[in-house]
């Protein structure tokens, strides 16, 4: 400290200091001369000796450094002005997406102790699930003592509110919610355990700031009121603060204690069945409790409840316990995700800095003879190269602050157009700073290493590092516009391509019967009698059952391993006209009969995939002989639930009288099914006042679904664009400068009677070879490293030759032109005028 | 290693001067140490201004400025307690180097 604290004098003091001694010096040199001694040497070489004990000699240097590149980069505010941009580019992508990872995935929530709260889901081997059954949760928050908390939530489908027209989301939680988080009441109450965990309370519910202003205008007396939720008298006890943060970033409109969830839905079994994993669970580890240390607590629970349930608890099941205290509970395929986002970005980067490298070789030519000078008034290599590097960090730095704004106003149009949050912000933390510093370095040491080196040893030919940079950059590129190219065509195939089923004039109904309490036989009554219905209501063609319904919110998968690779099953349970209804065609066989057991369809691929070259009909399918069934049928592929993923597989059992309960209803309109929705609405009505079934026209999930792959389209092609532009920008600069430089050569050439354009092919030629190993490479990338993306392609093979084709294609147009731009100036070249100077 | 033990040896004649004589200018300490050491030593004034700074920044030594006999302003400087300290210990390691080199010499 105290070794600090005088450095710190020093430099405060330190033109004093330098002043006293000057002085000191000067009177020992005016002594020993008055002696006769004359060899004092050289004042200001021990001068600075002496004041490198104060510590602060890099600093001058440094400043000294700063200045010069001060200097050297106002003096060409183009070459500057053009750096900065770029490197704005690159860094500031790299800035938003962090920020988004940064939000998402590191910022606590602001709540109450962030750190110790944990997601708990259920896991085994061979199964998961995000959801846990009620008496789990009870038995886990009686005797955990590693967990001083247990929370659980219920999201339910949306229900109705009085009579409005728009139905409300909703969720079921546990009392201790609200106060485990700490939240504070906007107005009234939340929800407290003691209160609000009694099944004889008064119906209660909280709702969300957005819901109070759009339903209830902000009106204050609000409390108190009486609404009726399905149908059901519930008072509202509170309003949820505006900046709320929710575990899960879960925000439904109207909150309510689960305790009561068998009085809103009447006939629901879902607390008091063991089987039914219906709430997501989340802790609060016990103070000075690691995750691991509840993991095993949990694990010795959950095998004594295995005791209590056998059937319901998996076989060697645990919880697996995540960090829960952030927006979102990362699961591995979201890195996977964020890793690829990351690559994209720092392919980005990497364009901006191989061409800034590019620009600052080019520009090391014209810097020669200063250099030259400086090396010639002593300053050895060492010092030049510091130099450089200083004017390299300089550089940086204004890349990555204009960098950090784009990316923050990037962040800030973005988070306005999506629905976040109210807590989260913009403004960059703590750890986008870091982020921003780490990349400002990383981007100088890219940008700047490589020129330094080489213009510090004073190399004349940097032609092969120029064409190094200029192939990185091409290859990047590529990389890029390939991948672009890839979405773009996925995307045009998912909106212009037949999925292999009908969905522009269908219908799901789901009743949720199971929620209800149905039993088989009454639910096989209730659909018996809606199916007649619908089919009796003029313009319906089709109306069937099937269990998991198309973009439904539950997918059922497994994996299956073929002929050594990897093979994803998406099995359904359907009725016999299911296929006909979904407009799936039956291409072989036969399908099921009303409630046939040991029999299964297969889609196609399927089939090809298990038996290549074999009849798939009669095979048999299944573990072992006593569950076997035979195949009855080969259905036409169809990724009902997997729409994005083309090496998906189907499976379809017929539906036995125990899934009636969890069937929902699909039903086909021969025009678009306008007043379908308002129809099964009052058929259900009529059917059992209690249920309120949810109604979702396929034709809008699809195009949903398809929004997603749009906007990553947008997202991409931007990316590439700019990677090309940019690529683009550093091109026309590097041949312009070759161009420049090699004037007189071409002009002494086209003299003696070269023509124009063989003179220009001669200077260009240097660039084909790197833009040509550039765009291999840069293909040979994108190939290898696509393969990742097949799940999202809607079916599109990852090296479809069209999207490389074209990229290609465009790449290398924009190379052509970005060359020939500047070289044109050779061609106008006024020959007696380039001759005859200097 | 041989550079640090004769950085130590010139900061050792500095020590002992200032403790000897007290307050001294730097061209003083030269005088001194040439004079004392009867001709055999000369200190470099290259190395004795960036040892004094040295010392003076770790606290050895302090300075200020004052008048010398013929009204010139000259910086002085003095031994201070914990210089005092580094100067006994400093004695103390010579005075072992020197056992120590000798011990080496008479052994052959």
């Amino acid at each position: 400290m105290g070794e600090i604290f005088r450095r710190i004098r020093y430099l405060i003091h330190r033109r004093r200091l330098d002043g006293e001694l000057a002085s000191d010096m000067e009177f020992h040199r005016e002594m020993a001369a008055r002696a006769g001694h004359n060899n004092f040497g050289n004042t200001l070489r021990i001068q600075e000796q002496a004041r490198e004990a104060w510590g602060w000699t890099w600093l001058d240097r440094l400043i000294q450094d700063l200045r010069y590149a001060v200097r050297i980069l106002a003096r060409s505010p183009g070459f500057t002005l053009v750096a900065v941009l770029v490197l704005a580019i690159g860094i500031g992508v790299n800035v938003a997406a962090f920020t988004v990872f940064d939000l998402v995935a590191l910022e606590p929530l602001p709540v109450r102790d962030p750190g110790s709260l944990v997601r708990l889901e259920r896991r085994s081997p061979n199964a998961y699930t995000d959801g846990a059954p009620n008496s789990s949760l009870l038995f886990y928050e009686k005797n955990a003592k590693t967990l001083s908390a247990v929370m659980g939530v219920m999201g339910v489908p949306r229900m109705q509110v009085d009579g409005d027209i728009q139905q409300a989301s909703a969720s079921f939680i546990t009392p201790n919610y609200f106060t485990e988080l700490g939240t504070p009441a906007a107005i009234g109450r939340l929800f407290d355990p003691k209160r609000d965990g009694d099944p004889t309370a008064p119906p209660s519910v909280v709702i969300s700031y957005g819901f109070w202003q759009r339903r209830f205008g902000g009106d204050p007396s609000v409390v108190g009121r009486i609404i009726h939720i399905d149908k059901k008298p519930a008072t509202i006890v509170g309003v949820l603060p505006y900046a709320f943060a929710s575990l899960g970033g879960q925000r439904p409109d109207i909150w309510m204690p689960i305790i009561q969830q068998p009085y809103f839905v009447e006939g629901s079994h879902t607390l008091t069945d063991p089987g039914d994993s219906a709430i997501r669970m989340w802790g609060r580890l016990a103070p000075g409790v690691s995750a691991k240390t509840a993991g095993q607590e949990l694990r010795a629970l959950t095998d004594e409840l295995r005791h209590q349930h056998p059937k319901d608890i998996w076989d060697k099941e645990y919880i697996q316990i995540s960090p829960g205290g952030h927006m979102q509970v990362m699961q591995p395929e979201m890195y996977q995700v964020g890793a690829m986002v990351a690559v994209f970005t720092l392919l980005i980067l990497a364009v901006a800095c191989a061409n800034l490298g590019g620009l600052m070789l080019a520009r090391a030519v014209t810097r020669e003879h200063e250099i030259g000078i400086r090396v010639a008034i002593g300053a050895n290599r060492g010092r030049i190269f510091r130099q450089l590097c200083t004017e390299s960090l300089l550089l940086a730095m204004l890349g990555a602050l204009a960098g950090l704004a784009l990316g923050c106003a990037v962040m800030q149009i973005a988070l306005t157009k999506l629905d976040m949050p109210k807590w989260v912000s913009a403004a960059p933390d703590w750890r986008v700073l870091l982020f921003t510093v780490a990349v400002m370095f990383a981007a100088a040491v890219f940008f700047g290493l490589m020129p330094a080196v080489q213009v510090a040893r004073q190399r004349r030919h940097k032609t092969i590092a120029r064409q190094f940079l200029v192939g990185a950059q091409v290859a990047a590129s590529c990389v890029l516009l390939i991948v672009a190219g890839l979405f773009v065509r996925a995307t045009q195939h998912a909106l212009y391509t037949d999925p292999g089923f009908g969905y522009q004039q269908m219908l799901s109904i789901d009743p949720r019967l199971g929620r209800h309490g149905y039993a088989p036989a009454a639910a096989q009554a209730y659909f018996d009698q809606m199916q007649d219905r619908l089919r009796a209501t003029p313009g319906v063609l089709s109306v069937s059952l099937v269990k998991l319904p198309p973009l439904g919110h539950e997918v059922d998968r497994e994996t299956t391993e073929i002929a050594g690779h990897k093979v994803l099953i998406y099995p359904n349970w359907v009725e016999p006209g299911f296929f006909q209804t979904m407009n799936i065609p039956i291409l072989l066989g036969r399908t099921f009969y009303p409630g046939e057991k040991n029999a299964v369809i297969v889609s196609q691929s399927f089939a090809r995939q298990q038996w290549p070259n074999q009849n798939p009909i009669g095979q048999r399918l299944g573990d072992d002989d006593s569950t076997k069934s035979i195949v009855v049928g080969v259905a036409g592929n169809a990724h009902i639930n997997a729409l994005s993923d083309d090496d998906a597989t189907e499976q379809y059992w017929s539906a036995q009288p125990d899934d009636m309960p969890a069937m929902v209803v699909i039903a086909r309109t021969a025009g678009a099914p306008d007043s379908l929705p308002a129809i099964s609405k009052s058929i259900s009505e009529s059917l059992d006042p209690k249920i309120f079934p949810e109604i979702r026209p396929l034709k809008i999930l699809y195009h949903d679904n398809i929004s997603g792959i749009e906007k990553a389209t947008m997202a991409v092609s931007l990316i590439g664009m700019i990677a090309v532009l940019v690529s683009g920008i550093g091109i026309i600069g590097l041949v312009a400068f070759t161009v420049s430089q090699r004037l007189k050569e071409i002009a002494i050439r086209i003299a003696l009677g070269a023509k124009r354009a063989q003179v220009l092919s001669a200077v260009l030629l240097q660039f084909s070879w790197p833009v040509l190993l550039g765009l291999i490479a840069g293909t040979g990338i994108a190939a290898a490293g696509s393969k990742v993306l097949r799940i999202a392609l809607y079916g599109i093979n990852n090296l479809d030759p069209l999207s490389y084709a074209s990229a290609i294609f465009v790449l290398f147009a924009i190379i052509v032109i970005a060359a020939l731009l500047p070289a044109r100036h050779a061609l106008r070249l006024d020959l007696a005028k380039t001759l005859h100077n200097d | 290693m041989a550079r640090k033990d004769l950085q130590g040896a010139l900061d050792l004649l500095v020590l002992k001067t200032l403790d000897q004589k007290g307050e001294m200018h730097g061209y003083g300490i030269v005088l001194h140490v040439q004079r004392a050491s009867g001709e055999l030593l000369a200190v470099e004034e290259g190395s004795l201004y960036p040892a004094l700074h040295r010392m003076e920044q770790r606290g050895w030594i302090k300075s200020a400025w004052a008048l010398t006999e013929s009204g010139r302003k000259a910086k002085y400087y003095r031994l201070t307690a914990f210089g005092r300290k580094e100067l006994a210990a400093a004695e103390k390691s010579f005075d072992q180097l020197v056992k120590g080199v000798r011990a080496v010499m008479r052994y052959a």
